[in-house]
C-alpha cells in the first residue's frame, strides 16, 4: 500500500463572504505527481498555499507528511520545497548565491554545483537573477525548492507565462524529479501539462473538486471516443466495417471508436487496404475530460470558457 | 540566528550591487556633508552685500566725513560694500538690475559732513556748558570771585552761541526690500557703526566693549556641530525611506512569499534586515566621520556611547521602515509614505540647524520627533563628550526601538500574503 504524504479532508477557505475552497478532500501518495487542474480563480493556489503553510484554512483538515498545516507549520516547511506562483527572489544576487541562500534558509549544507548542472543552470550560475529569461528564472525557483532535498515539491503554476520551448524544458526537469522518486504537487491550467506529467489529477472549479483519479483512468472514463479522420476514396466503406458511428466533416469522413484498441484495428485495416489516404487520429485527452466533467474548457489565459 | 545571518548576507549583497541603493544611502549623504560642511563651515564666512550711494560731495569729491564713514563700513567683516555712483537713480537701478538676493541700499545724503560737523560742535558745546554749570553749582562757593565770574561769563557766551547755531541731524537712509530676512541684521550692524561714529565725532571714549570668546575651548568647528546631525538624519532616511521601499517591493514581487515558504521565521527576517541596516548605519557613520576629519578637521569623534546610540537609531528607524513597508503593498505608495515621514522629520527636528533658530511652536513640534532625540543625544556625546546628558535620548530611543520593532513584527505578514 502506498504511503500517503498529503491528506486533505473537507478543506474550506473563505475570504469574508467569498468561498475560495468549498470542502475538498483528496490524498497524495509518495512518489507520484499529483496535479490540481482548473481555471484561474478555481482555488488551486489557495489549496496549495494552505498545504505550504502560507494560508490558514477556515475549516477542515490538511496534513502534510503527517504534520498538521496549522500546528506544525515549521516541521512541514523543513521537509518541503516550494516554487510559488509568480516566483521571484533577490534580483541582484547571482543564480548560485540565490540557491545557496535557499540552502542556508533550510539549514542544509553542502555544495550546490550538482544541482546547478542537473537543472541546466551551470552556464548561468554567475549571472544575476534579474538578468535571466522567464524560463531560467523558473528553473532557479525549482533549484531553490530542491536544494534542501525535500520530500514533497510544490509547484504552483510553474509554466504559466513561459514560451512553449521553456515550458517543455521545465517538463523534462519535473520528469527527472519523478524518476528520482520525488513527490510533486503541481497546479496548472494547461491540460497538456497534466497529460505530460501527472499520475493523478484533481479537477477543481469554483473551489469544488469535480473529479479526481489517475489521468489515464479519467480519460478513458470521461474522454469519449477516439476519432479517426480519413480523406480519400473508400474511406467511408472501410470505416463502416469497424464502427457504425461515422460522420462527414468538411469533405472528410470521421469514424468514432469507443476504445483505442478498436481504433487501432480500423487503422491497420485502412493502411492495408488502400494507399493514398490521408489519415488523422484524434485521441481523447484531459481537454475532453474537462469538457465532459465541467462543461467548459480552459483557454490559454486560464479563463473558463463555457 | 542562522536564518537571520543568511538574510543579512543576502540583503547586504543585494544592497552593494544596487547602484541606486548605494548612491542614496551612502554617496548622497556624503555629498550633502561636503556641500553643507562647505556652505555652513568656517570657510564660507557670511557676508551681507550693502550698496552705498554717497551724495555728500565737495568739489565733486566725497566729503571727508562721508569718506571716513565709508571706510568704517568697509572694515566691517560681515559687510560687502558696493558703491553706487551719485548720479544713479536708485529705483531705476534696482529695476534694471534684477537680482535673486535682496537689495540693501544705504544713502549718505548731501551735506552729511556739514550737518554732522555742526551737530558735533553743538553736542561738544552742550557737554562743556553742562560741565561748567555743574562745576559752578557744586564748587562755585569755593572759587575765587574773579574765577567764578570768568566761568559765568564763559557759560553765558556758550549759551548765546548755542542759541545762534543751526542744528540739523545728519540722517543716513537705509532702503531694504520687503521679506529680506537679513535686513534686521544689516540694520543692527549699521546702528552699531553709526553709534561708534557718533561717539568718535564728539570725542567720547568707549566705556564698555564686547570681547568675543568660545564657550568650549576644544577648537571645535561648524562641521563638528553638523556632523552628528547629518549622521542621525541619514541613518533615519535609510531606514524610513530605504527600508520602506525595499520591504514593500519585496512584498509585491513575491520575495517575501518565497522566504515564507522556507523554515525562515518572520522574526529572523526582520532581525536580518535590521542587522544589515545597522551595519550600513555604522559604515555610513564611519565614512562620514572619516570624511569630516580629513576634509573639515572635525574633532567631535564618536565613542562607544555614540556607536550604541547609532545602533539604537538604526534599529528604531529600520523597524519603522519595515512596519510601513509591511503594511503598504504598493512600492510607489510606500516610497511616498516614507518620504512624507522622513523629510519633515529631517528638516523640522533640528538635525540640520539648531532648533533655537525656529519659531517657538516649531520647537515644540521638533521635540516630539524621534529624530530630535537621536541627533540631540549624538551631539551631546560627540560634541560635549558627556554621555550622561544623552540619557533621555537613550531612554526615548530604546522605547521607540521596542515599539517599532514590535509593530514591524505585528504588521509583517508571514501568512495570508
Amino acid at each position: 500500500m502506498k504511503e500517503k504524504v498529503i491528506e486533505v479532508e473537507g478543506l474550506v477557505k473563505r475570504y469574508g463572504k467569498v468561498t475560495a475552497i468549498a470542502g475538498i478532500s483528496f490524498e497524495v501518495c509518495r512518489g507520484e505527481i499529483f496535479s490540481l487542474v482548473g481555471p484561474n480563480g478555481a482555488g488551486k493556489t489557495t489549496t496549495v498555499e494552505i498545504l505550504e503553510c502560507l494560508r490558514l484554512p477556515t475549516a477542515g483538515m490538511a496534513r502534510v507528511l503527517g504534520y498538521d498545516v496549522i500546528a506544525d507549520a515549521q516541521e512541514i516547511k523543513k521537509r518541503i520545497g516550494v516554487l510559488p506562483q509568480d516566483f521571484s527572489t533577490f534580483e541582484l544576487l547571482t543564480v548560485k548565491e540565490n540557491i545557496e541562500l535557499a540552502r542556508d534558509l533550510h539549514g542544509s549544507k553542502g555544495p550546490v554545483e550538482n544541482l546547478l548542472r542537473e537543472l541546466g543552470l551551470w552556464e548561468v550560475r554567475n549571472r544575476k537573477f534579474g538578468e535571466l529569461s522567464s524560463g531560467m528564472k523558473q528553473r532557479v525557483g525549482v533549484a531553490m525548492a530542491l536544494v534542501s532535498e525535500p520530500e514533497i515539491l510544490f509547484l504552483d503554476e510553474p509554466t504559466t507565462g513561459l514560451d512553449p520551448q521553456a515550458r517543455r524544458e521545465l517538463w523534462e526537469v519535473i520528469k527527472k524529479l519523478k524518476s528520482k522518486g520525488v513527490t510533486v504537487f503541481l497546479t496548472t491550467h494547461y491540460m497538456e501539462e497534466v497529460e505530460a506529467l501527472a499520475d493523478v489529477v484533481g479537477i477543481i472549479v469554483g473551489g469544488r473538486l469535480f473529479a479526481i483519479g489517475e489521468v489515464r483512468e479519467l480519460i478513458s472514463k470521461y474522454g469519449g471516443e477516439v476519432r479517426v479522420r480519413v480523406e480519400g476514396k473508400r474511406a467511408r466503406t472501410i470505416l463502416r466495417k469497424f464502427t457504425k458511428n461515422v460522420i462527414e466533416e468538411n469533405g472528410a469522413v470521421v469514424g468514432m471508436f469507443s476504445s483505442r484498441e478498436k481504433a487501432a484495428r480500423a487503422l491497420a485495416n485502412l493502411y492495408r487496404s488502400s494507399s493514398g489516404l490521408r489519415i488523422e487520429v484524434m485521441e481523447p485527452g484531459m481537454e475532453d475530460v474537462f469538457l465532459r466533467v465541467v462543461g467548459g474548457r480552459v483557454n490559454e489565459r486560464g479563463e473558463l470558457v463555457r | 540566528m542562522r536564518g537571520a545571518l543568511a538574510v543579512f548576507k543576502a540583503c547586504m549583497k543585494n544592497w552593494i550591487r544596487s547602484r541606486a541603493g548605494v548612491f542614496f544611502s551612502f554617496l548622497f549623504p556624503l555629498l550633502l556633508l561636503l556641500v553643507f560642511g562647505t556652505v555652513f563651515g568656517e570657510r564660507g564666512e557670511v557676508k551681507y552685500t550693502l550698496y552705498v550711494q554717497n551724495l555728500d560731495l565737495e568739489n565733486g569729491q566725497p566729503s571727508l566725513l562721508s569718506r571716513t564713514f565709508l571706510q568704517v563700513l568697509e572694515s566691517v567683516r560681515a559687510l560687502r560694500i558696493e558703491n553706487l555712483a551719485p548720479t544713479v537713480d536708485v529705483e531705476t537701478y534696482v529695476r534694471e538690475h534684477p537680482s535673486f538676493t535682496s537689495y540693501r541700499i544705504l544713502i549718505i545724503p548731501e551735506n552729511f559732513h556739514r550737518k554732522a560737523e555742526s551737530k558735533a560742535i553743538y553736542v561738544r558745546t552742550c557737554v562743556i556748558s553742562d560741565t561748567v554749570r555743574y562745576l559752578l553749582q557744586t564748587y562755585g562757593s569755593h572759587m575765587k570771585e574773579n574765577e567764578r565770574e570768568a566761568a559765568e561769563n564763559g557759560l553765558a557766551l556758550m549759551e548765546k552761541w548755542k542759541e545762534n547755531m543751526t542744528i540739523e541731524n545728519s540722517e543716513i537712509l537705509l532702503l531694504t526690500e520687503e521679506g529680506d530676512t537679513a535686513a534686521p541684521v544689516v540694520g543692527g550692524i549699521l546702528a552699531s557703526v553709526v553709534n561708534t561714529f557718533n561717539n568718535r565725532l564728539i570725542g567720547a571714549e568707549s566705556v564698555a566693549e564686547v570681547q568675543s570668546g568660545r564657550l568650549i575651548h576644544r577648537g571645535l568647528k561648524a562641521a563638528d556641530y553638523y556632523l552628528p546631525g547629518y549622521i542621525a538624519a541619514f541613518v533615519m532616511t535609510n531606514g524610513v525611506i530605504g527600508v520602506t521601499s525595499i520591504t514593500s517591493d519585496f512584498g509585491r514581487r513575491g520575495v517575501i512569499k518565497m522566504l515564507a515558504t522556507t523554515p525562515l521565521k518572520k522574526s529572523s527576517w526582520i532581525v536580518g534586515v535590521v542587522l544589515q541596516q545597522t551595519a550600513l548605519a555604522l559604515s555610513l557613520a564611519l565614512v562620514m566621520v572619516g570624511t569630516g576629519w580629513i576634509i573639515f578637521g572635525v574633532r567631535a569623534l564618536p565613542d562607544i556611547w555614540a556607536v550604541l546610540l547609532i545602533v539604537l537609531g538604526a534599529v528604531t528607524f529600520c523597524s519603522l521602515g519595515m512596519a510601513m513597508g509591511g503594511s503598504i503593498r504598493n512600492p510607489d505608495a510606500a516610497a511616498a509614505a516614507g518620504n512624507a515621514v522622513a523629510f519633515p522629520m529631517m528638516f523640522l527636528s533640528g538635525a540640520f540647524w539648531p532648533v533655537e533658530m525656529m519659531p517657538e511652536f516649531m520647537q515644540t513640534v521638533a521635540k516630539v520627533m524621534p529624530l530630535y532625540y537621536f541627533h540631540d543625544g549624538l551631539r551631546r556625546i560627540m560634541i560635549l563628550k558627556n554621555p550622561s546628558q544623552a540619557i533621555p535620548s537613550f531612554l526615548v530611543m530604546t522605547v521607540l526601538a521596542t515599539v517599532f520593532l514590535t509593530l514591524a513584527i505585528k504588521v509583517t505578514k508571514w501568512r495570508e500574503l
